[in-house]
């Protein structure tokens, strides 16, 4: 039996209680022509920033495979690193190797980053907390370290260089002002958020958002939760992996950081401020906490961290849905306006 | 007639503590069955076993003929054997609607489309609302559990379980939570269940057992005391013993 409390007024009014499909659907709809709109806009008025925005774009792509990972599957990790730098050192190594074409290199990059994922999530997906959080530190840990070692085709701990993207479609040079980096970055970008809206709202996703609610609700009514669970990890280490590909490509190198925890953890920091569990969210939390970084650090170099870190208690505090619940909330509250007009 | 749910033997330890011991019954098609007993009786106990909860200690139990003592509760939910759960489970931010869209996708193993659209899903949309219309939730379709009243919750859970097509449905006190005024809204649902299922409902309040129920089994101390139909157990003298006579007493 339940307590009293927790029982008001059974069978009541079911009229009144009807509320329209959740007001954060609205957003999302505007969501993504907004992200590109956005994107487009400041490569005219911020043509001198144009690889700092280049930067937004890939991170936010893998900020984003971590709100797939944890904001629709409620997987807490801080391993998501390892699937980005798989994918950016595959992307690398067959750039250097065998074939530059920047969408060869993507699709190295999301092949590396998902089998990864579908190799290590099968292994360390029946724990749940904590121990589910150390086990994905180890093994980012250990793909960097498997990255230090491998010189011959890494570099190690100088980076993998010389990676020379041919033209986009045989047509655009990636130039030296970084036009079409920035362009290539935000056109795979959308195309991600795109794919993981159509992902999160087919039966797949509606049963990952069953699995991050009651896993043993998943069990009653048939479903077995560990294989959802290896699958979304599965296809959330794709977009790390198209991630980190799409930083190789734009950035010409990819480094031993790109595996490492605390690119993990930054990314946990960024997804948290943007808001879980509403794929721009991440877009939104990237562009505030690099842009916030990037102002920061030209100004007063030493302190910025410590910024960033009132700036993550106060949305925490004040937001905990992050900055695109509070924009939803906004949302709401003109529309109330407007009904009452 | 069909037997679709037997157990012979079932029996339970917790190391030297026996909570169930030497239970058999048969559920045909069509049956409408309540277990009731005193509280500590092992109903909840005898519930978990039968659905693959906990695995029992002797006994076997054959779900349409098919040996399931030793399945995996997932698996036999697969093959027809759902329960509902005493106290409403379900996914707080997910509408009404999209739990049984969930609970059908699940059935016919779906689920695991990548970028296939919800909305889209061949047959989907009708079951859905066929679904809501028998548990008269279409109102509520939208809404997400979380803020739905408790009742209609109740009314949720039954048709999820309908949903998942079952062959054998158990209920476990499906009214528990609900003011007994509003009870009739679910006898009223469980009513409207298709005929040829099984229904056993473990219930504590033998006036919903009594509406219900054809026939009806006593549990009393993890053992099976008695079955029959209503009129033989209420004339049990046995019944009113440990279950009916010392309630009646209280009062």
């Amino acid at each position: 039996m339940t307590s009293v409390a927790e029982r008001p007024d059974p069978m009541s009014d079911p009229v009144s209680r009807h509320t329209p499909p959740a007001a954060r659907r609205d957003l999302g709809w505007i969501g993504i022509p907004l992200v590109a709109a956005v994107g487009l806009a400041a490569y005219w008025l911020l043509p001198d920033d144009l690889a700092l925005l280049t930067r937004i774009a890939a991170s936010a792509l893998f900020v984003l495979s971590l709100d797939l990972v944890l904001g629709y599957g409620g997987i807490a990790t801080l391993g998501q690193a390892a699937m980005f730098g798989t994918g950016a050192y595959a992307a690398g190594i067959v750039a250097v190797n065998w074939i530059n074409d920047p969408f060869a290199m993507l699709a190295a990059g999301g092949i590396a980053g998902g089998g990864i994922a579908l190799a290590t999530g099968a292994l360390i997906l029946h724990a749940r907390g904590l121990t589910l959080l150390m086990l994905t530190i180890a093994v980012g840990q250990i793909v960097q370290e498997v990255a230090n070692k491998a010189r011959d085709w890494t570099g190690g701990s100088d980076g993998l260089s010389g990676i020379d993207p041919a033209p986009v479609l045989g047509l655009f040079r990636f130039d030296m002002f970084g036009r079409t980096s920035y362009l290539f970055a935000l056109a795979v970008l959308v195309a991600g958020l795109l794919v993981a809206r159509r992902i999160m709202r087919s039966p797949f996703g509606l049963a990952c958002r069953g699995v991050r609610e009651d896993p043993l609700r998943i069990s009653a009514i048939g479903g077995s939760p560990k294989s959802y669970l290896v699958a979304l990890y599965a296809v959330a280490g794709v977009f790390a992996g198209v991630a980190g590909a799409l930083t190789a490509v734009t950035s010409g190198i990819v480094g031993l950081d790109s595996a490492g925890f605390p690119w993990s953890a930054e990314a946990l920091v960024m997804l948290v401020l943007g808001g879980t569990g509403r794929l721009y969210g991440a877009v939104i939390g990237t562009a505030a906490f690099m842009g916030i970084h990037h102002i920061l650090a030209a100004s007063d170099p030493f302190h910025w961290m410590g910024f960033i870190g009132l700036f993550l208690i106060g949305i925490v505090l004040f937001l905990p849905g992050g900055i695109a619940s509070g924009l939803e909330r906004l949302g709401g509250l003109l529309r109330r306006k407007e009904d009452r007009a | 007639m069909t037997k679709l749910l037997e157990v012979e033997g079932l029996a339970k330890n917790f190391g030297g503590l026996q909570v169930s011991a030497d239970i058999s019954m048969t559920l045909n098609a069509g049956d409408r069955c309540a277990l009731i007993g005193p509280n500590g009786a092992g109903k909840t106990t005898f519930v978990n076993l039968v659905t693959g909860v906990i695995p029992p200690s002797a006994g076997t139990i054959r779900l349409a003929g098919r040996d399931i003592t030793r399945l995996p509760a997932a698996e036999r939910v697969r093959l027809g054997l759902i329960r509902s759960f005493q106290v409403a489970r379900l996914f707080k931010s997910m509408t009404v609607r999209e739990h049984l869209e969930l609970a059908v996708l699940q059935r016919d193993r779906r689920t695991f489309r990548l970028f296939a659209s919800v909305g889209k899903v061949a047959g989907l949309a009708d079951e859905v609302a066929g679904l809501l219309d028998t548990m008269g939730l279409t109102q509520a379709a939208h809404t997400a559990v979380g803020s739905l009243a408790y009742g209609q919750q109740r009314l949720l859970e039954i048709a999820l379980a309908l949903a998942m097509k079952p062959k054998v449905l158990i209920l476990d006190e499906p009214a528990a939570g609900v003011p007994h005024s509003e009870s009739q809204r679910i006898l009223d649902a469980i009513d409207r269940l298709p005929e040829d299922l099984a229904v056993l409902m473990i219930e504590h309040d033998m006036d919903l057992v009594f509406r219900f129920a054809r026939t009806i089994v006593v549990l009393a101390q993890g053992r099976l005391l008695c079955s029959g139909t209503a009129k033989e157990i209420v004339a049990d003298p046995r019944v009113r013993e440990v279950y009916l006579g010392s309630r009646a007493d209280a009062r």
